[in-house]
């Protein structure tokens, strides 16, 4: 702007009046002030000059290749609104095949992942490099340079040789991910590069370091395991104790399996229960939390714990029955937590016969997860051809792995197709499931079954993420 | 493909008419797509785009435009679920014919007469609505009666000189006194005066005095009014003169006052023909009416226009120019010093789409300048800047500035972004530092980014 002194006199005296303060040598002030002060706008705006700006470092070059464009649009219309529950699929499915998204998307997808730490993993890998650049620019992106930034490695060999400089020079996600391949290939040499490293870690990359071990887990492990037990943060201490009560034969797991005799016993045909009266140092340390949560009671809290840890095979050795007897006979008191502490076991011990059992009892889809691929799809079928649309189906179906096979999807739309019938309001979220569940590549199966409007709902959605799972290929 | 919907509901719904089971008798040729899809009737709605438009038809009774199924079976054709066939269905062919005979552009809703074509021009909205020109459709006050015209003239020249009077009055007392109810009250009178564009000038300096730096942009409008109101009453005396070369400023004062300029006045001109690339689009309300600018940049003229439309809150708006694309068109130019605003007059078809070409942005600067030149109220004007990289405000002392705007600039030096625009991330994320095609909307207070076209030619709307 030329001669700005001229323009603020000019301004300070508008602001003020005339009336109070009259230009110099102007008869009619105001008339002189506004029409030098549409000289001075209009010359403002028409003499206008170029500024420098700060120096802008070029992004470096990419190396992966990026998404199709019409894979890239359809993330653009599921960012803009599209279908939203399938942004996760759509990261999943990229990232798996070590692709980047289109530049432009950048912005949105940060800032989704800004606000939803769950797709953190999977911009890692589609960020890209220019992603990284851009999160060097603004500090609400940075959680990015955290992440994996590449595909996983492809074979042995290259796992083995990249290990040393990413060990120690890489993200927090490319050391976890580096971690992970290594222990799938070689697993007590996972083991031994952590123990190199670990008094230097921070305490949240050891407990996300020690989850790596679920992986391959062996009693090789025991020993070390059994130290970080004594750990100072406590995610750390039960990632520990979960991993070893996973571990058969582990030292924990004998020391739990003693205490189970002294809460559990069997008398006159029915289970006799003596929850912990305290919960002492030896028991904090094998990962039972002392403090229970409000509104619930501290010994059955203890116990419950208790039996999750104690492994499940004492059970029929101590109580002198299988499994679905157990399970059936149910105890007098406290049966609410021993029931508890056994799903939990199940689950955390990945024992199928007893998940098989109190899936009978209590319908939970972590129990599921227990069983045997084959066995799950058709544990879950009979389930839903043998229910009600409820709370309880939407919840199994919920934690039902996908994809859905060509069974659980017939099930699934033929519960649909009965509930159209009579309550027609309530399959929202059923029909929300079975669109984003079942195999994508079954989607003629819901298009042949019935011109009712939720069948072709969830034949719709299907054939939305068979094309998106095409075009990523 | 969903850009051309109107609001997110009918995204929604034309998912569920985009599965091939809902569609029948569908087909695609170079430059229609049909079908005819069951709905709740008895007969089956038939849709039809005309792909040079687009412009779109369907029987069904939806008032959003384009409907639903419209949108289903665009979306049926981009995932390539609608077979290619030599000759379109006869209803297809009758309507093309129909459409094609009336040379009906789909840009600018037709008029009245027209209402039985599948646009659904909003001109009813069009009367009495304080925004320049919006007034020309449904306007009684403009026809062939002299009388009311010759008493329009004289309450336009009768607000004016009251608006002249107060805006001194307030420079003399002092602007640290302006408060909101002093032109709300002196808008109303101006409308009352029937001078709409000046009316709702003045009800948008309110807005002014959030700023920080209130005072010098309240002068800086008021003396552009005040320079209005004073062009206003010289206007006779310049129009006896007979001054030929300022005829197109006469317009460009009358247009700014408010007076509506006819369809049939504009189309009456001379129109240019050219390839008109669509360089991006803004819409804006203001008083629950929506304004849709859409700009173009004739690619053999170099010539830039401006598509306006208008709607009231909840109406639908004229299916824009999808940006990006470009029109082989005559447009005619509304009269006026700097002439922008255009109607499309007859569209040839479309054309094949390409980045349009740039300037620097000292070049820019000079084509902003020229046009402030013939027209001082000029606050909105659409350049094409080429090669541009969007650069961090500068920094002072070693330490990036805070607070600072961000740039679009050349090698020796760039233009400011209008503070609304922020960090422009997604410009940012395209460039990677690299140079770029922008379109952008040139006003006072910086740039608004537009448009910009990535290394792989796509198109994208910042």
């Amino acid at each position: 702007m030329n001669a700005p002194s001229e323009w603020d006199d000019l301004v300070s005296a508008a602001l003020v009046g005339t009336g109070r303060r009259p230009l110099p040598g102007a008869a009619a002030s105001e008339v002189e002030l506004l029409e030098r002060a549409a000289v001075r706008t209009v010359r403002a705006r028409a003499g206008q000059t170029l500024r420098r700006g700060g120096p802008l470092a070029v992004a470096p070059a990419e190396t992966q290749p990026v998404v199709s464009r019409a894979a890239g649009d359809r993330l653009a219309r599921i960012l803009g609104g599209e279908r939203p529950r399938l942004l996760t699929e759509w990261l999943e499915t990229a990232a798996a095949r070590g692709r980047r998204v289109p530049p432009h998307l950048l912005p949105e997808l940060l800032g989704q992942g800004a606000a939803d730490r769950s797709i953190r993993p999977h911009l890692g890998v589609l960020a890209g490099d220019r992603g990284r650049w851009l999160a060097g620019l603004n500090p609400a992106w940075g959680f990015l340079l955290q992440e994996i930034t590449a595909p996983r490695a492809a074979g042995p060999d290259a796992v083995r040789e990249i290990s040393r400089e990413t060990w120690e020079l890489g993200t927090p996600g490319d050391r976890r991910a580096h971690l992970g391949a290594l222990r799938a290939v070689d697993p007590a040499a996972a083991r031994l590069l952590l123990e190199t490293t670990w008094g230097t870690e921070t305490p949240d990359d050891r407990a996300a370091f020690l989850g790596v071990l679920a992986d391959r887990l062996s009693p090789a492990d025991e020993p070390f395991l059994e130290t970080a037990l004594d750990d100072r943060r406590r995610e750390v201490r039960h990632q520990a104790a979960d991993l070893l009560t996973r571990l058969p034969g582990s030292r924990l797991g004998r020391r739990m399996a003693e205490r189970a005799t002294r809460y559990l016993a069997v008398e006159d045909g029915r289970i006799q229960v003596t929850p912990p009266t305290a919960c002492d140092a030896a028991m904090e340390r094998d990962g039972i939390r002392a403090r229970p949560p409000r509104g619930t009671g501290e010994r059955g809290w203890w116990l419950q714990q208790a039996v999750a840890r104690i492994p499940l095979e004492v059970w029929t050795r101590l109580l002198g029955r299988p499994p679905g007897e157990l399970v059936r006979l149910r105890a007098a008191d406290w049966g609410r937590e021993v029931t508890a502490g056994w799903v939990r076991a199940a689950v955390l011990q990945g024992d199928p016969e007893w998940a098989r059992e109190l899936f009978a009892w209590d319908p939970l889809a972590d129990l599921l997860a227990v069983l045997p691929r084959a066995e799950r799809e058709g544990v879950t079928v009979d389930f839903v051809r043998g229910r009600g649309l409820d709370g309880q189906l939407i919840m199994v179906l919920g934690g039902a792995s996908a994809p859905w096979g060509p069974d659980l999807a017939q099930a699934v739309l033929e519960k649909i197709l009965e509930v159209a019938g009579t309550q027609p309001w309530n399959l929202g979220e059923l029909t929300r499931l079975a669109g984003e569940r079942i195999d994508p590549t079954l989607y003629g199966l819901a298009e042949d079954l019935s011109p009712e409007p939720p069948i072709q709902e969830v034949a719709a959605l299907l054939r939305f993420r068979d094309d998106m799972v095409k075009e990523l290929q | 493909m969903l850009a051309l919907a109107p609001d997110a509901p009918s995204r929604k719904a034309a998912q569920g008419v985009s599965s091939p089971g809902k569609w029948s008798g569908a087909g695609v040729t170079a430059d229609a797509l049909w079908g005819e899809c069951a709905g709740s009737g008895a007969t089956p709605y038939r849709a039809c785009v005309d792909l040079s438009g687009p412009a779109y038809r369907c029987g069904c009774p939806s008032r959003k435009f384009p409907c639903k199924h419209v949108l289903g079976l665009l979306l049926l054709w981009s995932a390539d679920g609608v077979p290619a066939v030599a000759e379109p269905a006869a209803w297809v062919t009758e309507w093309l014919d129909r459409r094609r005979a009336r040379g009906a552009a789909p840009v600018p809703g037709p008029a009245p007469a027209h209402a039985a074509t599948p646009v659904h021009g909003p001109a009813s909205a069009r009367a009495a609505v304080p925004v320049p020109g919006a007034a020309q459709a449904a306007e009684p006050g403009t026809g062939p009666d002299p009388r009311r015209a010759a008493q329009r003239e004289r309450r336009v020249a009768a607000g004016l000189a009251e608006l002249e009077s107060r805006l001194a009055d307030q420079v003399r007392q002092g602007l640290a006194g302006a408060r909101h109810d002093h032109w709300d009250d002196l808008a109303k009178r101006l409308i009352d005066a029937q001078a709409p564009a000046v009316a709702g000038a003045v009800s948008r300096l309110g807005a002014v005095l959030a700023a920080d730096d209130w005072p010098g942009r309240l002068l800086g409008e008021y003396a552009l009014l005040y320079l209005l109101a004073v062009a206003y009453r010289r206007l006779p005396g310049a129009e006896r003169s007979g001054a030929d070369p300022e005829a197109g400023l006469l317009h460009t004062v009358r247009e700014r006052a408010g007076f509506p300029v006819a369809r049939e006045e504009v189309l009456a001109a001379p129109a240019v023909r050219d390839v008109w690339d669509v360089l991006g689009g803004r819409d804006e309300e203001h008083d629950r009416l929506t304004a849709r600018r859409v700009w173009l940049l004739g690619r053999t003229t170099g010539r830039v226009a401006l598509l306006l439309s208008y709607a009231h809150a909840g109406q639908a708006l004229d299916a824009p120019p999808v940006t990006g694309t470009a029109l082989d068109a005559d447009l005619a130019f509304y009269p006026g010093s700097a002439p922008l605003r255009a109607l499309v007059a007859v569209q040839h078809g479309a054309a094949p789409a390409a980045p349009p070409s740039g300037v620097t942005p000292e070049r820019a600067l000079a084509e902003v300048a020229a046009a402030l030149a013939k027209d001082p109220w000029l606050d909105s004007w659409p350049v094409v800047l080429d090669p541009v990289t969007p650069m961090p405000p500068a920094t002072s002392a070693g330490t990036p500035a805070r607070n600072g705007r961000w740039l679009l600039a050349g090698p020796s030096g760039g233009l400011p972004l209008h503070p609304s625009a922020g960090t422009p991330w997604r410009l940012v994320a395209t460039s990677g530092g690299h140079p770029l095609t922008v379109a952008a909307e040139w006003t006072p207070r910086g740039l608004r980014p537009l448009t910009t076209w990535d290394a792989e030619g796509r198109v994208i709307v910042l």
